[in-house]
């Protein structure tokens, strides 16, 4: 009954963003077609909708540009974020690994990432290892540091329980610090595998061989704006994807931190433990 | 109805379960004498509060007892045995319930036998009939932060007494909790403990919980944080709250009130 009383204002909304939407929209083809707007910074959007059609499906020359972009994303956040939260966690467990590499971290972070890409270049060389690199370098920091203080924030009562239990510093770890410190872990990834989609566009603006990132200059260079916005918007919606698609991923893994979550497992563990619940009634 | 500590034993009762003497801490190298001189026996099934204000040591003691802080003087053992590090022979309870979020009920009572041993289907049954008497049979499987803070912090006894130690201790259990949900869980309290003939260590700053809860009330002091008075609570049990109302148990409130007036 709920659902159904929402859902007239929840559709009236969706209908009153679409009306907005679609008159910017008009507004600028219109405006681009009266020779208002500067074809260079604004095509109008039909040109741009016919780029599409022409990269994606006439020529299909952006497929392997997005392919290589986002096969560099993933392995450079693959090992930038696992480096990240291994070395956080290896970090913030030592008391005296931390004081000693605190102020380098806090220098570290300060400088910005990107600024080191033309030395990770000229150290690596050109080729797929340096933009790995870059990336990968852009992903480290965020997870670094999230791991970093979440398994220093421990809670001091637990960590008493755990010890008048009788707790081992291995089960501390393994059943209290590092569960505790799984949602700021994921809030880290998050932000890791948004930059490393900077980082990539980064990666290729400086080697423009192959990638997305080289794609948009090329058009640029050749003043075909339709196509370079084209990429852009692919560029919006995997950003977009990416951002939901880490939410999710989110939700499910600190599932303890949503209703949603708390729910579903909630009764998965109910189910496997049927038989003790059963006897409560038998 | 004063006594000195070494006479703090019930007459039935053998060696102490707990027997602490001249106990004394002090932090931050001499600067904060959170403890000095305390000395006191607890019997084996008896119950014990801990009352006083804020800096008198109650805490530090508990935590003495418990082994998570190290004493500076006096010799302190349970079940005889000297206390030199965190040991399995107590069980702790806070005003927090510090559950893990990410636990259901039934999986943080199994916590304690999780760290001592693969926990065995005997095992997950004795925390559901554990989580039934605390009357959390129905949330078994739901998470801390399904629960009501009184409900968490029936979990919580109900992990305490799955650990199976026999000496409880417990840190201003309810104190976060409103005034009746406090008053019920105190009567169940009561019930639990003498079901499975537990020693307790209550510490607490209301007089009337400590007392209404207490076989010997043990009223402290603070600056320096020491024991000035143990006083003994003769009721029957099973106790009723009616019992709060009566002339005798209002004659040993101001008993304490006045000891605590005194410093």
């Amino acid at each position: 009954m709920t659902a159904g009383a929402d859902r007239a204002p929840a559709l009236r909304r969706a209908a009153t963003h679409a009306a907005i939407f679609l008159s910017l929209i008009a507004a600028w083809e219109v405006g681009a077609q009266a020779g208002w707007l500067d074809p260079l910074f604004f095509p109008a959007p039909s040109a741009i909708l016919a780029s599409f059609w022409r990269i994606y499906v006439v020529q299909m020359n952006i497929w392997p540009h997005l392919g290589v972009s986002l096969g560099l994303v993933f392995a450079g956040f693959a090992i930038g974020s696992i480096l990240g939260v291994g070395l956080g966690a290896v970090v913030g467990l030592n008391a005296l690994v931390r004081r000693f590499l605190q102020p380098y971290v806090i220098v570290m972070e300060a400088t910005p990432r990107i600024a080191v890409a033309p030395l990770i270049i000229a150290a690596v060389g050109f080729g797929a290892q340096s933009k790995i690199a870059i990336i990968m370098l852009v992903c480290f920091f965020a997870p670094f540091i999230n791991t970093l203080s979440g398994v220093v924030n421990v809670n001091e009562d637990r960590l008493q329980l755990f010890r008048s239990m009788g707790a081992s510093k291995w089960q501390i770890l393994r059943k209290l610090v590092l569960p505790d410190a799984v949602p700021v872990i994921m809030a880290g990834e998050r932000l890791a595998l948004t930059a490393a989609l900077s980082g990539v566009l980064v990666a290729e603006f400086i080697q423009r061989d192959q990638g997305i990132g080289a794609l948009i200059l090329t058009y640029t260079r050749n003043l075909n704006m339709p196509s370079a916005f084209a990429c852009i918007f692919t560029l919006t919606a995997i950003g977009f994807a990416i951002f939901k698609g880490m939410e999710i991923l989110d939700r499910r893994v600190a599932f303890w931190t949503n209703e949603e979550g708390l729910r579903r497992v909630g009764l998965a563990r109910a189910a496997a433990h049927a038989t003790l619940a059963g006897g409560r009634h038998g | 109805m004063t006594r000195t500590a070494e006479t703090l034993r019930t007459a039935n009762a053998p060696a102490p379960i707990i027997s602490a003497r001249d106990v004394g801490k002090i932090f931050g190298g001499g600067s904060v004498v959170a403890l000095q001189g305390a000395s006191f026996d607890v019997a084996q099934g008896s119950f014990v509060s801990l009352v006083g204000p804020s800096g008198c040591g109650k805490s530090t003691l508990l935590r003495l007892i418990a082994g998570l802080i190290e004493r500076t003087s006096g010799s302190l053992s349970v079940h005889g045995r000297d206390i030199t590090g965190p040991h399995t022979d107590v069980g702790l309870m806070f005003q927090k319930a510090t559950l893990l979020d990410w636990r259901t009920a039934l999986e943080n009572v199994l916590l304690p036998t999780e760290i001592a041993r693969t926990p065995t289907a005997e095992d997950k049954r004795r925390a559901f009939d554990l989580l039934k008497m605390v009357g959390l049979g129905d949330f078994a499987f739901s998470f801390p932060s399904q629960l009501s803070g009184g409900m968490q912090q029936r979990v919580a006894l109900a992990r305490l007494l799955q650990t199976g130690a026999d000496v409880l201790l417990l840190d201003e259990p309810f104190g976060a909790l409103d005034e009746f949900t406090r008053e019920r869980l105190n009567v169940e309290l009561m019930r639990i403990v003498a079901e499975v003939r537990a020693t307790t260590v209550f510490v607490t700053h209301n007089i009337v919980e400590a007392i209404f809860l207490a076989d010997q009330v043990v009223v402290m002091s603070p600056r320096p944080g020491r024991i000035s008075a143990i006083i003994d609570v003769p009721f029957e049990r099973p106790r009723t709250l009616s019992l709060q109302t009566s002339v005798e148990f209002n004659r040993i409130v101001e008993e304490v009130r006045t000891t605590l007036g005194e410093h």
